[in-house]
């Protein structure tokens, strides 16, 4: 009945190779259960009672933030973080109520924080963050009695000058739940600190560095015997700004008690010399966990402390714009350096009168004394003139409307009306009186007062624009530089020579004897341009924007204070005394 | 009828089965102290026990169906299995459930399943089939290759999930059946050496930055004190500290803290080796043996190739998970997360390890013509 295997020789051959493998195998495993159990047994069995192992997780200090100069603004303190470990206490009751009093948390509090933690019992539970030194000593003395209690030093960041530069620097706080869910595993873990601001979440990769750990073995009494395994953290790299510390405080303090931005940059490789944004915070506050009032406070505050005006904000830009009108007009042909237009005071448009501000009129202008005098009858000639299509053009060429790609997260885009815009989100078709609106920079148009800054440093870099940036390099811990960053173009505009030539004058003619008059300094050629922008906010939004020295421009200038009046009156004294300080003038 | 039950008391390898009934009940007690006092919702100690021992039976089933249907139908449908496996695991990569950043599991009613657990079968089946046919051809190095190709499908899809260690066990299973059907000695050490040789291209083309952590963590756990070396460490005290005798079960002082994330899953050993001592573990391993001895026999008494092959498949199976599991428990291997047979939980896991014992016996009983 049974016929005989058709299996080749071979393959049992190979069958029998590999019971001798399986065999071989098994026998390694006997042997190490063996050596494991029975020579090493009594070893470990000594070691699971009395001994636990305990992992300890080490956070690397994160990389610290100078100013240009390489002068220190933000570093690290350590922070002493107070913890309980399960596993190793025998009575939380006991231990809550000797915990609690040399901490102010209630016994019942302390217990409850254990309890309500389940994942796992060797790892440090947080009880006190950044505990104070006589309580620390106190419990290093009790030590015998808080068995399960754990000191844990712990980097903090430190916020050298408190509000300085706030809203650039940003701040760290916790990972939350959301972060946890995009950025996950294994990357981060619950309770790790990120940047949530400014450049602190903009380079928080680079700042934050690598976490190690270790292994310890500890006694009954939880004091270390050995550390088993010991993976060193890795500190985060440093950043060395663009901002000139001695200038950007000098700002802020010429804007204490103020609203807005100021905003200094070298137009011929985009580094920011200073970014001032009024109100500010202190980031400390959030550095230790922010507490519930605090953030209340500061997020309900209407002054709004934690807008970084200067990308968040969007304003109507007012008469500054009137060079954006004034480079289209000229690109097009429009109007050129001979053309004059008459200003009576006020000019009937497209069926509807438009008025200037001075109501008893320019007279006849040219577009130099135009610019010089911001009149408005002039701009609106031009852009009824220029219509809305063309006008469009040349916003988008200057980058209007775009992100002008700062490092700093959050930025915002503004709003360039154009006729499909209006249609879409007014719902209603273009009007040319919107056109003249816009040809001074009022009605719908917003802008950031960083973009409006790239306008400026567009004209004195002659079409060149370069990207905005705060950091100029990095380097690693011990000193080495990383990466430089060095000027990148961001838009090349290729107006005439002879259009920014035009520009540049009725920006010097503004400085000498138009409305930035009160910009002028003897031993320096400013020039700028003043604006005043009405907005359904209430009081006019004061802006000046400029560079100088006129022939050879070293820096550019943005003043803009919210709801600060007359921008020749109240911004260009600011711009003054800032190129004063940068250009080292005494007064 | 009659004849066929006559044919199977006749015939049956009542050792194997003897071994495989113990295993699953021994898996049971071990698996109740592990989790009775895991939390879960209801508070129920008994809650994993229930669920494995439903998954045994569900195994059993699959185990009867398996043995009834003569292997000689291989034929005509290990293609379907073949491909039908590939389906499956196409659908885990855009249907599937995730957990721990890990796509793994399909979701059929109430229940989740592992398609990469059933595609072992299928791949030991078609691997069969195919080998049995192909013999002679293999002697060309281009021929031999193909295999390794249609494998290697299923361990790109495993890999997508991404699922390292079941990937390795598809390799070992193909690794070793190539090995039993006579190829080469030296195309099998050129393969390997070729894989080593490919891996610095591999490193530096192909795999993303976070999967490249993903490697040095599986070859170095060291580097995450907190992860995988953590529990390697604990698992060693633990399974050292069982002794001669152990703790007695329910009173494992390390396993009963419960301080390993996967006690009752890919560390369950250690909680033998604690609990149960070297007592424990030396039955657990002897009772392995049985069925890997009876496996190897049941391949060398087979009626044919295709028998042997299906044999041999199921035995590195069992093996490479058995060998890899205690390994990595004494901290012989990295954790690379390959479980237990019979022992982890995990309903999945528990049929396929029934299905390759059903496959060992279906070639027991019909070596012989009925």
């Amino acid at each position: 009945m049974r016929e005989s295997s058709t299996v080749p020789e071979d393959v049992k051959q190979r069958l029998n190779w590999l019971l001798i493998f399986v065999v071989i195998c098994f026998a390694i495993l006997v042997i190490s259960l063996w050596y494991l159990q029975m020579i090493k047994g009594e070893e470990f069995k000594k070691r699971a009672v009395e001994n636990c192992i305990r992992s300890l997780v080490e956070d690397a200090p994160r990389g610290r933030i100078y100013d240009r100069q390489e002068e220190l603004l933000v570093t690290n303190r350590p922070a002493v973080v107070v913890s309980i470990i399960p596993a190793e206490v025998d009575n939380l009751e006991k231990l809550s109520e000797r915990l609690s009093r040399i901490i102010a948390i209630s016994s019942e509090e302390i217990s409850q924080i254990v309890k309500n933690y389940r994942e796992n019992p060797f790892k440090p539970v947080k009880i006190l963050d950044d505990c104070k030194t006589n309580k620390i000593i106190e419990i290093e003395e009790r030590k015998d009695e808080l068995k399960g209690v754990v000191l844990e030093l712990k980097p903090r960041r430190n916020y050298l000058y408190h509000d300085f530069a706030a809203h650039s620097l940003g701040y760290v706080g916790e990972i939350d739940k959301e972060e946890l869910q995009r950025f996950g595993n294994p990357k981060f873990q619950g309770g790790d600190i990120i940047g949530k601001a400014g450049l602190e979440k903009y380079y928080d990769d680079i700042l934050r560095g690598e976490k190690g750990g270790k292994e310890v073995e500890v006694d009954a009494l939880g004091q270390e015997i050995a550390t088993l395994l010991y993976q060193k953290p890795v500190p985060g790299k440093d950043l060395v700004l663009t901002i000139d510390k001695d200038l950007q405080l000098y700002g802020e303090n010429l804007f204490f008690g103020k609203k807005g931005s100021i905003i200094v940059s070298d137009p011929n490789s985009g580094e920011i010399l200073a970014l001032v944004n009024r109100p500010s915070f202190n980031p400390n506050i959030f550095a230790n966990g922010i507490s519930n009032s605090n953030w209340q406070r500061l997020s309900s505050d209407a002054d709004y402390p934690l807008t970084n005006r200067s990308v968040q904000g969007l304003y109507p830009p007012g008469s500054i714009f009137k060079v954006v009108t004034a480079i289209a007009a000229l690109e097009e042909g429009v109007t050129d350096r001979k053309r004059k237009i008459y200003c009576s005071g006020s000019i009937e448009l497209a069926g509807q009168v438009f008025t200037c501000w001075k109501e008893t009129g320019h007279g006849s202008l040219s577009i130099v004394d135009g610019i010089a005098h911001s009149c408005n009858i002039y701009f609106y000639t031009l852009g009824k003139d220029l219509g809305i299509e063309r006008f469009n053009e040349y916003m988008q060429k200057l980058g209007l409307g775009e992100k002008t790609d700062i490092d700093l997260p959050a930025e915002a885009i503004g709003i360039i009306p154009s006729a499909q815009w209006k249609k879409r989100e007014v719902k209603e078709i273009w009007f040319p009186g919107d056109t003249i609106n816009l040809s001074i920079g009022q009605g719908y148009l917003l802008l950031t007062p960083l973009q409006v800054h790239t306008i400026i440093c567009a004209i004195a870099a002659n079409g060149e624009i370069y990207k905005l940036h705060l950091v100029k390099k990095i380097i690693s811990a011990d000193g080495k530089t990383v990466m430089e960053i060095k000027p990148e173009l961001y838009k090349k505009v290729d107006f005439s020579p002879d259009t920014f030539q035009i520009i540049k004058e009725g920006l010097r003619q503004t400085i000498l004897k138009g409305t930035g008059w009160r910009a002028n300094i003897k031993e320096l050629a400013v020039a700028g341009k003043t604006g005043t922008a009405q907005n359904p906010q209430g009081e006019t939004h004061a802006w000046f924007i400029g560079f100088a020295p006129y022939d050879n421009p070293e820096i550019c200038i943005t003043v803009f204070l919210e709801n600060g009046g007359e921008g020749g009156e109240a911004a260009a004294p600011i711009a003054r005394a800032m190129l004063e300080k940068y250009f080292n003038i005494k007064n | 009828m009659k004849e066929k039950l006559d044919r199977l008391t006749e015939n049956l390898d009542f050792s194997l089965l003897f071994a495989v009934v113990f295993l699953c009940f021994y898996g049971l007690l071990v698996l109740y102290s592990s989790t009775r006092l895991a939390t879960t919702e209801g508070g129920d100690p008994y809650f994993f026990v229930k669920r494995q021992s439903l998954w045994a039976l569900l195994g059993f089933i699959f185990f009867t169906i398996i043995i009834f249907i003569d292997y000689h139908n291989l034929e005509r449908y290990s293609k379907v299995v073949y491909f039908g496996a590939i389906v499956l695991l196409i659908m885990v990569i855009f249907a599937g459930r995730a957990t721990y950043g890990a796509r793994r599991w399909l979701a059929i009613g109430p229940f989740d399943f592992q398609p990469s657990e059933f595609a072992k079968i299928a791949l030991i089946a078609f691997l069969a089939d195919f080998l049995s046919k192909n013999k002679q051809k293999l002697d060309n190095f281009f021929y031999y290759l193909l295999p390794f190709a249609y494998t290697g499908l299923l361990i790109l899809l495993v890999f997508m999930q991404p699922d390292l260690g079941t990937s390795l066990v598809y390799l070992a299973i193909l690794i070793i059946m190539l090995f039993v059907v006579g190829v080469k000695i030296k195309y099998l050490v050129f393969t390997f050496l070729a894989a080593i040789s490919s891996i610095p291209v591999v490193w530096v083309f192909l795999i993303k930055d976070y999967q490249k952590n993903r490697w040095i963590l599986f070859l170095n756990p060291n580097l995450d004190p907190l992860g995988g070396g953590y529990n390697v460490i604990q698992s060693r005290i633990a399974i050292g500290s069982g002794g001669f005798l152990g703790n007695g079960i329910f009173s494992g002082l390390q396993s009963q803290l419960n301080f390993l994330p996967a006690q009752h899953t890919d560390f369950i050993f250690s909680v033998v080796g604690e609990e149960l001592g070297f007592v424990g573990t030396i039955l657990l391993l002897g009772l392995y043996a049985i069925i890997l001895w009876r496996g190897i026999k049941i391949a060398l008494e087979a009626r044919d190739l295709l028998g042997t092959l299906l044999a041999a498949g199921a035995v590195s199976f069992l093996f490479f998970h058995i060998v890899v599991n205690i390994g990595m428990a004494m901290g012989m291997f990295p954790a690379t997360g390959l479980p237990l047979p019979f022992l982890s939980y995990g309903g999945s896991f528990m049929i396929s390890n029934l299905m390759a014992i059903g496959i060992l016996l279906n070639v027991e009983l019909h070596k012989v013509k009925w």
